[in-house]
C-alpha cells in the first residue's frame, strides 16, 4: 500500500508539479515499484478519458434564440443604471434639501426673535423655556452674551407654583 | 454592421470593435465561444438549465467587462474565467445550503477510495465516443461538486495547482488530496459501470 504522501507526489510527477531533484527522485522510485507503476497509469487513464469530454458538448439553444437573450439581458441592465441614477438624483435631493429648507426657515424664525424689540436677546441676554423629554421635569436657559455665559436651569414641575411665588428667574442669578 | 461581415474577423479585432459599442461584433464572439463557455458550465454544474443561464450571464457579464480585458490572455481563456467564477459563486451559495457531503468527510478520513486497489485494465477502451461521453457524464455526475470543479479545472483549464488553489480559495494540499481523490474515484465508477454492462 502506498503511503498518501507518496500517492500525491505520484500525481505531481504526472502533472509536471514536481522540482527537478523530486522527479528524478519519484522515476527512481517507479523504476522499482510495480504498484506505484500501475498507479501511475490508472491516473494517466482518467486523464486521457476526460480529454475529449468537453468537445463533444453543445449548447442547447439556438445561436439566435441564445443571442436575443443575451442582447435583451445587455440592453436591461444597460436601462436601469439610468433610472437608477434618476432615482437617486430625486432621493438625493430629498435627503439633502428638506433638511436644508428646515434649518433655513429655523434660522428666519430665530433671526425675527432675536431682533424683534422687547426681546431680553436683543440687548445681549436672552431667556428661553427649553422643551424636554420627561413632562416633570422643565428647563430654563439663560444667556448673557456680554458677559459670555450660558446657565441651564432644570427645575420640577409641581414644585413651579412655588418657585414662581417666591420670585422671577432673573432675580435669582447664577450658581 | 450586420452579423455576416464578422465571420473572418479575428478575435483581437472583434474584441476591439465590441469595446467600442458594436453589438455584431460581440454576437460573433458569442457565437464563437458559446459551445465552450456551455461546456464548462456543465461539467461544473451537471445542470443543463443551470448552465445555460449561467454561460448567459457570463457573457453579459463580459460585455460589461470588456473595458477591462488586456488582451493579455486570449478572449476565450478571459471568458472561461469568467464563467468559472459565477459557477464557483453558485456552487459556494448551494453548498452554504446543504450539510457538509459524505464525500468531503471521506476527504478528511483518507476516503475509500485511496485504499482501493488500482484499476488495471483502461474502462474506456474500444468504447464509441457517445457512449463513452455517457459513461463519463455518469461517472463525473457521482463526484461532489468540490473534487468534480478541481477536475475541471486541472483536466479541462490545465491549470496548476497554486492556481486551482487561488481560485477555489484553499490550500494546494487540499487541491492535491481533492484532485487524486477525484481521479481515482473516476477510474473506480468508470470500472463499475464497465462490470455493471459485463454482468
Amino acid at each position: 500500500m502506498i503511503e498518501r504522501e507518496a500517492q500525491f507526489k505520484l500525481m505531481a510527477y504526472l502533472d509536471g508539479e514536481l522540482s527537478e531533484p523530486e522527479t528524478v527522485e519519484v522515476r527512481e522510485w517507479l523504476a522499482r515499484d510495480e504498484e506505484a507503476r500501475a498507479l501511475l497509469a490508472e491516473l494517466q487513464n482518467t486523464g486521457a478519458v476526460l480529454a475529449g469530454f468537453e468537445a463533444g458538448l453543445k449548447l442547447p439553444e439556438t445561436r439566435e434564440f441564445f443571442w436575443s437573450t443575451i442582447q435583451r439581458e445587455i440592453e436591461r441592465q444597460e436601462r436601469a443604471p439610468a433610472s437608477a441614477e434618476s432615482v437617486s438624483l430625486w432621493g438625493w435631493l430629498r435627503q439633502h434639501l428638506a433638511p436644508v429648507s428646515g434649518v433655513a426657515l429655523l434660522t428666519c424664525l430665530l433671526a425675527l426673535l432675536l431682533t424683534s424689540p422687547g426681546n431680553p436677546a436683543a440687548n445681549g441676554v436672552q431667556l428661553s423655556e427649553l422643551e424636554m423629554a420627561s413632562d416633570d421635569v422643565g428647563a430654563y436657559t439663560y444667556h448673557d452674551q456680554q458677559e459670555k455665559m450660558r446657565m441651564v436651569w432644570l427645575y420640577d414641575r409641581e414644585d413651579v407654583s412655588q418657585f414662581t411665588g417666591r420670585g422671577s428667574l432673573a432675580s435669582m442669578g447664577p450658581e | 454592421m450586420k452579423t455576416n461581415d464578422h465571420s473572418s474577423t479575428s478575435d483581437e479585432r472583434l474584441v476591439e470593435a465590441a469595446k467600442k459599442g458594436d453589438m455584431a461584433a460581440f454576437e460573433e464572439l458569442v457565437a464563437r465561444h458559446r459551445d465552450k463557455i456551455y461546456a464548462r458550465a456543465f461539467s461544473m454544474m451537471r445542470n443543463e438549465d443551470e448552465a445555460v443561464d449561467l454561460s448567459q450571464e457570463a457573457w453579459v457579464k463580459s460585455w460589461q467587462r470588456l473595458q477591462q480585458f488586456q488582451g493579455d490572455s486570449s478572449f476565450g481563456t478571459w471568458m472561461t474565467r469568467i464563467v468559472i467564477n459565477l459557477c464557483l459563486d453558485q456552487l459556494r451559495r448551494r453548498k452554504r445550503q446543504r450539510t457538509e457531503s459524505i464525500e468531503e468527510m471521506d476527504e478528511e478520513s483518507g476516503g475509500v477510495e485511496r485504499q482501493m486497489p488500482v484499476v488495471t485494465v483502461n474502462p474506456t477502451e474500444r468504447l464509441e465516443r457517445g457512449e463513452l461521453r455517457k459513461r463519463i457524464d455518469g461517472a463525473l455526475g457521482q463526484l461532489s461538486h468540490e473534487h468534480r470543479t478541481v477536475l475541471v479545472l486541472h483536466e479541462f483549464e490545465d491549470m496548476e495547482y497554486k492556481e486551482i488553489a487561488r481560485t477555489m480559495g484553499c490550500s494546494i494540499g487540499t487541491v492535491m488530496s481533492r484532485l487524486f481523490y477525484a481521479r481515482r474515484k473516476m477510474a473506480v465508477l468508470l470500472a463499475n459501470l464497465k462490470n455493471e454492462e459485463l454482468k
